[in-house]
C-alpha cells in the first residue's frame, strides 16, 4: 500500500522549508477511476494531494514545461526517476533543482480493465500488491491487481525508485526479466509479414491526436517532425502512410531513450499497442551496447554518443 | 407513428435494409464499439446504448479525404464523391443531435459543404435512447437530453424483449412501416422510461450566465489553473461529436489535396506563416476551445455547442474533466449585461 500521509508529510516539509516551489504529483478528479496530475504550490494545496495505483500519467513528463530553473519536487515511481534521469542526461533540468519524493510501485491499474469488470461507476476502494478492491454502486468487486495491470507494468523490471532523494514506504519486491522477455521474443518469433500485418492492424486505428507523443517525458522537442511544413517527413492524414510514418518514427527517436514506462499507450484513446516496437529497441540497447536508460544521471544514450574508437564508422561506404 | 420491434427479428430487419442502403452500426473491436458497414456476418443485439469510441460524426466528416486530384502541369479536377444511400443505426442522441448541430456550420445558406450536405442527404439515422445514464455523461446539463430527437428519423425505447420506434421524419416511417402499431399502454411504458432516464441525469454545472462569465473573464487566471496539466494533445477535440475543425494539406507524393481533422488544441493550428502566433500556449487553446463551445456557438446559433456525450471526460489522458472546468468557471465575477 502507498503510504499517502508520508508523501503528503514530505511534500509539505519541502515547500514549508522552501526546498522546492513546485511539488508535482495527483489529486483526484471528477471521475473516481482518472487522477490528474497536478502541481501544488502551497502547504494546504497539499491536503488534495491523492497517490493510488490508478495515477497513470509519467509525471516526468511535466519536467520541460516549466521553467528551467523551478525548483521541483516530483512524487516518482521507478519509471519517473528514471524518465527524469533520462532528462537530466540530456540537459533539460538540473539534478540540483529537483527533489524526487520515491514511490515504490505497485504497478499501475488500467481503468479500462476496471470497468470491463466491475462497469461505468466503479471507483477505486482499496488496493494492496495482490488484491484491488471496487465498488460500483453497491456491488463491491474484489479483482486481482495482477489482471488488472497495465501491460508495461507487468514487465516492468524497475518498480523501486532509482537515485531518489527520499523513499516513502517500504521497496516493493522487483519483478524478473521473464514477462519483458517473452514479449520481445514473442514478436521475434512471428514471420516479417506477421509483424508488419499486426502493426498495420495497430496503426491504421490512429486518429493522429498525438496523446502518445504529448504523454512521453521524452517528447520535448520544440517541434515534432510530423509538425514540420518544409520539408514535410510523413503525411499529416490518418492514412496508412502516415499513421505508419508516425508510429515507426516516434519510436526510433525513442532508441536509448525510452524508460519502458507505458505512458504512451495508456495515453492512447484508440488502445493502439505500441510498446512493443520501444521494448525492441530497449533490449537491442541492453544487447548491444548493455545500456538501460535512466539508470543513472550520467550516462549517455549509445546513439548520442560519438568516440573515436567506435567500432563502426558513420559515414556510409565505411568499414562495417 | 410507434412501432414494435421484436428484438429476435432486429437482424433480419437489419439484412433487409441492405438491399437498398448501406447499413452502419456500433459493433465491437478488441476493446471499443465502432460505427462499422455491415457485412452479411451474423450479428447480436446492439449493446446497450453507449459511446462509440470515434463518434458518428466521422461518417460524415471523414478524418481524412481528397478533395482535388492535380497533375505535374497544373491540371486539377474534384474528386470523385459517391456516397450510397445509407442507414446508420443505434446513434445515441447526443451524437445525432451534434451531426445535426454541424449541419449549421456545413450547410449554409451562402457556403455549404458539397461533402458533407451530399453524405447528410444520403443518410437516415436511427437513434437508440439511453435508458440507463452513463458516467460521464451531461446530456441534460447542456440542454439535451437521453432521449432528444434532434437530427434523428427515428428513435428507439428499450424495453426489455422488444424496442418501441417512435418514427420521426417520412424516411424513418418507411423503414418500419411493416411492423405492428404500438398500444397505448405500450407507448405509455416507453414514455415512462424516457422521463425517468431524463430525470436520472444529474446536473454537472449550472448554464445560466456560463457565456457571461466566461465572457468577463477572458482575461482570467483561470484559464492557466484549468489548463496547467493539460497535455496539448487533440484526444478532447477529435472525440469530440461536434468538433469539425479541419486542414487543407497538398500530398503531392499522392497529387491529392487532401482535408484531414484538426485540432485547436495543437500549436501549429493557430501557427501562423509569419512566425506569430495568436494562441501561443495551452492557456489560450484550452480557453478557445471551452468558448467555442460554451460562448461563440451560443453567439451564432443560440445553441450550446456540446452535446454532454461524456467522451473528453472518459478519455482524457490526464483525467481533465470540462464538467469541473465549467462549474469552477460558475464561481467567476460578472456583472450583469443590463442593455441586452
Amino acid at each position: 500500500m502507498p503510504d499517502l500521509a508520508g508523501i503528503k508529510a514530505e511534500a509539505k516539509r519541502l515547500l514549508r522549508e522552501g526546498i522546492v516551489e513546485v511539488v508535482l504529483a495527483f489529486k483526484a478528479s471528477d471521475s473516481p477511476l482518472h487522477p490528474q496530475p497536478a502541481f501544488f504550490r502551497s502547504e494546504d494545496e497539499i491536503d488534495q494531494l491523492i497517490y493510488n495505483g490508478l495515477c497513470a500519467n509519467n509525471l516526468a513528463r511535466y519536467l520541460t514545461r516549466l521553467p528551467k530553473q523551478t525548483k521541483l519536487a516530483v512524487v516518482a515511481r521507478g519509471c519517473e526517476t528514471r524518465s527524469v534521469n533520462a532528462l537530466i542526461v540530456e540537459a533539460q533540468k538540473k539534478r540540483e533543482d529537483l527533489f524526487l519524493i520515491g514511490v515504490p510501485c505497485e504497478g499501475i491499474i488500467d481503468w479500462r480493465k476496471i470497468i470491463g469488470h466491475a462497469g461505468e461507476n466503479s471507483q477505486l476502494e482499496a488496493e494492496n500488491e495482490d488484491q484491488v478492491r471496487v465498488r460500483a454502486g453497491d456491488s463491491i468487486f474484489s479483482l486481482a491487481r495482477a489482471d488488472l495491470l497495465h501491460e508495461s507494468c507487468r514487465r516492468c523490471v524497475h518498480r523501486n525508485p532509482i537515485s531518489a532523494d527520499i523513499v516513502i514506504g517500504e521497496p516493493v519486491q522487483e519483478q524478473g526479466p521473464e514477462n519483458q522477455e517473452d514479449f520481445v521474443n514473442g514478436f521475434r518469433a512471428k514471420t516479417l509479414e506477421e509483424r508488419y500485418r499486426y502493426f498495420q492492424q495497430e496503426a491504421e486505428r490512429c486518429i493522429r491526436c498525438y496523446a502518445c507523443r504529448e504523454a512521453c517525458p521524452m517528447c520535448y522537442c520544440a517541434e515534432c517532425f510530423v509538425d514540420h511544413i518544409a520539408p514535410r517527413w510523413t503525411e499529416s492524414g490518418a492514412t496508412p502512410a502516415g499513421t505508419q510514418g508516425w508510429h515507426i518514427v516516434r519510436a526510433f527517436h525513442q532508441a536509448g531513450r525510452c524508460t519502458s514506462c507505458g505512458a504512451c499507450e495508456r495515453a492512447c484513446p484508440m488502445d493502439i499497442k505500441m510498446t512493443w516496437m520501444t521494448e525492441k529497441l530497449n533490449r537491442d540497447m541492453r544487447e548491444k551496447y548493455n545500456f538501460e536508460c535512466g539508470m543513472d544521471a550520467q550516462t549517455k544514450p549509445p546513439f548520442a554518443t560519438v568516440t573515436l574508437d567506435d567500432k563502426q564508422r558513420f559515414t556510409a561506404g565505411g568499414s562495417h | 407513428m410507434n412501432h414494435l420491434l421484436n428484438k429476435q427479428s432486429l437482424p433480419e430487419l437489419l439484412q433487409a435494409w441492405r438491399a437498398d442502403y448501406d447499413v452502419y452500426l456500433p459493433q465491437r473491436l478488441e476493446g471499443f464499439s465502432h460505427f462499422m458497414l455491415l457485412g452479411d456476418q451474423k450479428i447480436g443485439l446492439p449493446d446497450r446504448p453507449h459511446n462509440t469510441r470515434v463518434p458518428p460524426k466521422a461518417l460524415f466528416l471523414p478524418m481524412t479525404e481528397a478533395l482535388v486530384k492535380y497533375t505535374r502541369f497544373g491540371a486539377y479536377k474534384d474528386a470523385e464523391l459517391k456516397v450510397n444511400p445509407r442507414i446508420v443505426f443505434a446513434v445515441r442522441p447526443c451524437d445525432a443531435q451534434a451531426v445535426q448541430l454541424l449541419d449549421s456550420v456545413f450547410e449554409q445558406e451562402r457556403y455549404s459543404d458539397p461533402y458533407w450536405v451530399e453524405r447528410v442527404d444520403q443518410t437516415i439515422t436511427i437513434g437508440l435512447g439511453c435508458a440507463s445514464g452513463c458516467a460521464n455523461g451531461f446530456c441534460t446539463t447542456v440542454g439535451y437530453g437521453p432521449f432528444s430527437k434532434d437530427g434523428l428519423d427515428a428513435l428507439l425505447t428499450d424495453l426489455g424483449d422488444r424496442y418501441l420506434v417512435g418514427t420521426l421524419t417520412k424516411a424513418g416511417e418507411a423503414l418500419f412501416e411493416k411492423l405492428d402499431l404500438a398500444d397505448q399502454a405500450t407507448a405509455a411504458e416507453a414514455f415512462e422510461i424516457q422521463h425517468q432516464a431524463h430525470e436520472s441525469m444529474p446536473i454537472a454545472f449550472e448554464t445560466e450566465n456560463l457565456k457571461e462569465k466566461l465572457q468577463q473573464n477572458f482575461s482570467s487566471t483561470y484559464w492557466e489553473q484549468i489548463s496547467e496539466s493539460c497535455l496539448g494533445c487533440g484526444v478532447c477535440t477529435f472525440l469530440c461529436p461536434t468538433c469539425f475543425c479541419f486542414d487543407l494539406v497538398d500530398e503531392t507524393q499522392r497529387r491529392e489535396r487532401v482535408r484531414n481533422w484538426d485540432s485547436c488544441m495543437f500549436r501549429i493550428y493557430s501557427q501562423e506563416a509569419s512566425g506569430h502566433n495568436p494562441r501561443p500556449t495551452r492557456v489560450e487553446r484550452t480557453r478557445q476551445r471551452l468558448s467555442h463551445k460554451y460562448v461563440y456557438w451560443l453567439d451564432q446559433i443560440g445553441q450550446i455547442g456540446c452535446t454532454g456525450c461524456g467522451r473528453c471526460v472518459s478519455y482524457c489522458p490526464v483525467g481533465l474533466d470540462i464538467r469541473a472546468m465549467l462549474r469552477q468557471a460558475q464561481s467567476l465575477p460578472f456583472e450583469v449585461n443590463h442593455a441586452s
